[in-house]
């Protein structure tokens, strides 16, 4: 079974449904998308992450949070299948997309990351102009329509459209940072994504840059289902609607193992957290 | 082994505990006194409230102001931003508290003249070692994070609200004489600043339950 190619809400067989309810921290409202359980990742012998069960709610930002070496990019990295791409890495476990198992020989990984788009840390624009960093990656997936179209719409939900209606041939690379970030995001809805992943998105950004880009991902959401890294705890409690803490364990052999703690609203991983650990880390009581 | 990775941050926010629960020491004090004043007539007591009470002011400024460049600075989280709502609550209570023993010692000066009714002022004396405790009580559990021996004080304020409400059945009975009927409407409001300086304990009570729980609690629950 793979994921179908429409643009649009994301239709799949109800016999992959899981039927799994969220874990019992987790407030239930919105439905499920991501049903994560027991999930493992290895970069060769190294154990990154261990023994991890996490859901993902439609339309809504959740934020992963955790000191350096937690596991929390990597996690991220296995919602779209992009640990494939570093060598040695193996992923045990379920992660389920709308009840699909992410990770199963019939799911093509160009595809899900068509539908579970990314943005990275650092801005990284194609070489290109403005207006051909929009359409290059729909082209590449066979996309027939009017580019004009496809350009303006992303752009506008990108809330760039404004900023470079008149520079569509300019260099990307001729941009700011935050509209390099922007441009980057609409490339990434130019896709017709259902997800958009975002690791450490605003820590190469100035502070006005950064609440735009904070702005524009509670606008997204309303369209998108918003997945987070972020190591700024106040940005975590600025946009997230949940908010997963991972810490790490320290083995007898010094390797460092990530793990997910606490996950739950974010009003109350931020104010009162059930566990002593996450606490800790919130309130600077840690290391 | 947990490391305070925000030493400074965590030194200033227990120095405004600190703070905080010197005003309350100084608040318990001043009640204390307040009465003392009431049955002694002492204008160097009443004196004593007052200036006290300059300086309880001065410590609610100077914690509103510490509060607010932590909060612009240091953004806390979790048990510390539990622990920043409860020192702001803390502080406008006590310093209304403050303010009630003010009230109760200026009635004192203001009636020193005037014949008194001796069950009235047993009654207020009783009011006086009632609430005492309650805010002893209350500062403690602050400061052990208690938050079971907390949900005593609903009940050590049940005997406060009595006496409060009987209270005007004596004032009526001193109507048949004018002084005293005067010195002892005044009494009636020194009985209601004891009784909410006793509800006011409960409220930092539920504070702390606050502080330890993170729900916020209403002690006691008022019907009709």
């Amino acid at each position: 079974m793979s994921i179908r190619l429409e643009s649009g809400p994301v239709v799949v067989d109800s016999a992959f449904s899981t039927g799994a309810s969220p874990p019992p921290t987790a407030p239930e409202t919105a439905p499920v998308i991501f049903d994560i359980k027991g999930l493992n990742v290895y970069y060769r012998d190294f154990h990154a992450v261990a023994d991890t069960d996490l859901d993902i709610h439609q339309h809504e930002i959740t934020a992963l949070i955790g000191p350096s070496g937690c596991g929390k990019s990597t996690v991220l990295r296995c919602f779209n299948r992009m640990n494939d791409l570093i060598e040695g890495a193996r992923v045990e476990g379920r992660v389920l997309y709308h009840g699909i198992d992410l990770y199963g020989p019939a799911v093509d990984a160009v595809e899900v990351r068509r539908r579970i788009g990314m943005v990275f840390q650092k801005p990284n624009p194609f070489p290109k102009s403005v207006y051909d960093n929009i359409v290059f990656g729909p082209k590449v997936a066979g996309w027939k329509g009017n580019p004009d179209d496809l350009v303006e719409e992303s752009l506008r939900r990108a809330a760039l459209w404004d900023e470079v209606k008149d520079k569509l041939d300019s260099s990307a690379l001729d941009l700011s940072g935050g509209q390099q970030q922007r441009l980057c995001i609409a490339r990434a809805i130019a896709t017709s994504p259902d997800v958009v992943l975002m690791d450490e998105p605003c820590s190469a950004l100035d502070p006005i840059a950064t609440y735009r880009i904070e702005t524009l991902m509670r606008e997204l959401k309303e369209r998108y289902t918003i997945v987070v890294v972020t190591h700024n705890m106040q940005q975590a409690a600025r946009v997230s609607d949940r908010t997963a803490f991972f810490s790490v364990d320290v083995g007898d052999n010094g390797q460092r193992t990530g793990r997910l703690v606490e996950y739950d609203s974010t009003d109350q991983v931020f104010t009162a957290p059930s566990l002593k650990e996450t606490e800790d880390y919130i309130t600077g009581r840690f290391g | 082994m947990t490391t305070d990775q925000r030493p400074d941050f965590h030194a200033a926010l227990n120095s405004l505990e600190e703070t905080t629960m010197d005003m309350a020491d100084r608040v318990e004090k001043m009640v204390g006194i307040a009465v003392k004043s009431l049955v002694t007539s002492d204008v160097a007591l009443v004196a004593e409230v007052i200036a006290s009470d300059d300086v309880v002011d001065e410590m609610y400024m100077d914690i509103r102001s510490r509060w607010m460049q932590i909060m612009a600075r240091q953004q806390p989280m979790g048990r510390d931003l539990r622990m920043m709502a409860a020192i702001l609550e803390l502080n406008n209570t006590l310093e209304r508290m403050g303010d009630q023993a003010v009230n109760i010692a200026r009635i004192a000066r203001a009636t020193a003249g005037l014949p008194r009714e001796e069950t009235i002022l047993a009654k207020l004396v009783e009011m006086g070692d009632l609430v005492k405790p309650m805010i002893r009580t209350s500062i403690d559990c602050f400061v052990r994070r208690d938050a079971d021996e907390c949900l005593l004080l609903p009940a050590m304020d049940v005997p406060v609200d009595v006496l409060n409400r009987g209270m005007w059945k004596h004032v009526v009975e001193c109507g048949h004489d004018q002084p005293l009927l005067e010195w002892a409407t005044r009494m009636v409001l020194v009985s209601r600043a004891l009784e909410r300086v006793g509800d006011q304990a409960v409220d930092i009570g539920e504070q702390v339950a606050f502080l330890m729980t993170g729900d916020h609690q209403e002690f006691t629950r008022h019907t009709g």
